[in-house]
């Protein structure tokens, strides 16, 4: 039941949340930001701090967002574009920076 | 809060834990909620018990980051506050007067030869302030793991020359110029505390807003703080110390600041750490356990969010029920003539009635 960030923060990637996180599971896509559900502690720390309304938890997202719960998952544990192997859980998305690029989801957005 | 008991390291000089030898029964590793109930349980289960934890105070999680937060769904409690679930804890664990080795982080664990322990060894836990614990079991409730400060990014090389994560004394900034960075109440506090001391404070902060109180940031405004916004540290410059922050603003321009001191406040995150190489089975950071709450190292068991079986729930109440089954189970690891089953609370048969209520 983990946290999950929307189509609102397409473009906008302002890292706030990524301050606030405790377990900071929140990745940088290209142009957007992922919650890892693996990782995520449903803390919901970073909820109040997206300036855009971004965020929120997987079982109160907006209709329009409601694809964006299964696209998180997917961040993490399908190979993104260009790549071999799965994200999975790194532990950490300061460990692993700016990953580049994004779902088939957003980059079609 | 109510403050952990005065029995405890607490009571010990400053200073005076460096080397310390502990001798218990038990070893409860994490002062979370689960922790707490696996502290009051072995003293239940008339074990000698010490819990450690890094944070300084007992609480974990709940009290790191929402004691103000209603939680609804422990047994028994209709709602209760963060914190007054913690203070209970305490005071329900208080009475077997447990050793609290607190603001210490665990950090080996082997036998009493320094190796690697079998079945039946004596075991000894070793945090990083130099404390040893010598116990005949472990039970690791490590939650989401040690609460670390989250680093400046290109800092690393400059820790112990200039860069701190913490004011640890206010006066060895006496006469320094002081770069803070962050903005949340940490680094609006220590610009407080430090702006009659230093001889300039300057807060980075990376956005316009800070998250800190607004009356603290009201006092610091006012004062002979400068506050740089939408900007963010780039580099850290200087010799065998550190003497210039470079500061980059949202439009591009890199600007230059004399300091002799920069403070990192940008909050903390948590990670498994030293648990890792405890040669425990551990996967994706979840410590491995069985139905008794064994870990694949003879007398370490585990208990709460860090634990991972099929079918785990993370909840607190989840993590009272396996702290239970964690102690019990070291109990009877521990003296095998005990029985598994403690008995009933009500029946007091630790032997402690005189304590009943």
């Amino acid at each position: 039941m983990p946290y999950v960030i929307g189509s609102e923060c397409i473009d906008t990637t302002d890292m706030s949340c990524v301050d606030e996180c405790p377990v900071d599971c929140i990745y940088e896509g290209d142009r957007k930001l992922y919650i890892n559900p693996k990782e995520c502690i449903d803390c919901g720390a970073c909820e109040p701090v997206c300036p855009v309304e971004a965020i929120s938890q997987d079982r109160r997202v907006t209709e329009e967002n409601e694809p964006h719960i299964a696209d998180n998952r997917r961040f993490f544990i399908e190979p993104l574009p260009g790549r071999d192997a799965p994200l999975g859980s790194p532990g950490g998305a300061s460990k692993v920076g700016k990953v580049g690029v994004d779902t088939e989801l957003v980059t079609d957005a | 809060m109510t403050a952990p008991p005065e029995s405890s390291a607490a009571s010990l000089p400053a200073g005076a834990t460096a080397g310390r030898d502990v001798e218990v029964d038990l070893l409860v590793v994490g002062a979370g909620p689960a922790g707490l109930y696996a502290t009051y349980y072995a003293g239940f289960r008339g074990l000698r018990t010490a819990v450690v934890d890094s944070l300084p105070e007992p609480g974990g999680q709940v009290m790191a980051l929402y004691p103000e937060k209603a939680i609804y769904d422990v047994a028994g409690f209709p709602g209760i506050k963060g914190r007054d679930l913690v203070a209970n804890l305490v005071a329900q664990a208080a009475r077997f007067d447990p050793v609290y080795v607190l603001g210490e982080r665990a950090e080996t664990l082997t036998n009493e030869a320094g190796t690697t322990p079998r079945a039946g060894d004596r075991l000894v836990v070793t945090t990083d302030k130099g404390t040893r614990v010598h116990c005949g079991a472990v039970v690791i409730t490590g939650g989401i793991g040690t609460f670390t400060p989250r680093p400046l990014p290109g800092g690393h090389a400059w820790e112990g020359r200039g860069l701190t994560y913490v004011v640890k004394e206010l006066a060895a900034h006496t006469g320094q110029d002081v770069v803070i960075v962050g903005g949340g109440d940490s680094a609006v506090d220590w610009a407080l505390a430090l702006a009659d001391i230093a001889t300039s404070v300057t807060v980075v902060h990376r956005r316009k807003a800070f998250r800190a109180h607004a009356a603290s940031v009201a006092d610091m405004e006012a004062g002979p703080t400068t506050v740089v916004t939408d900007a963010q540290v780039s580099h850290l410059e200087g010799d065998d110390r550190l003497h210039t922050v470079h500061v980059q603003h949202k439009d591009g321009t890199v600007t230059a600041h004399p300091a002799q001191s920069v403070i990192a406040a940008l909050g903390f995150t948590a990670d498994i750490g030293p648990l890792e190489r405890w040669g425990i089975d551990i996967a994706d950071r979840k410590i491995l356990v069985d139905t008794a709450m064994r870990t694949t190292v003879p007398g370490v068991y585990s208990a709460g969010d860090i634990t991972e079986y099929p079918g785990k729930v993370r909840l607190i109440a989840v993590g009272f029920g396996e702290a239970a089954t964690a102690v019990n189970n070291a109990a009877t690891y521990l003296d095998p003539d005990q029985p598994l089953f403690p008995g009933h609370s009500s029946d007091d048969p630790a032997g402690i009635g005189a304590a009943a209520a």
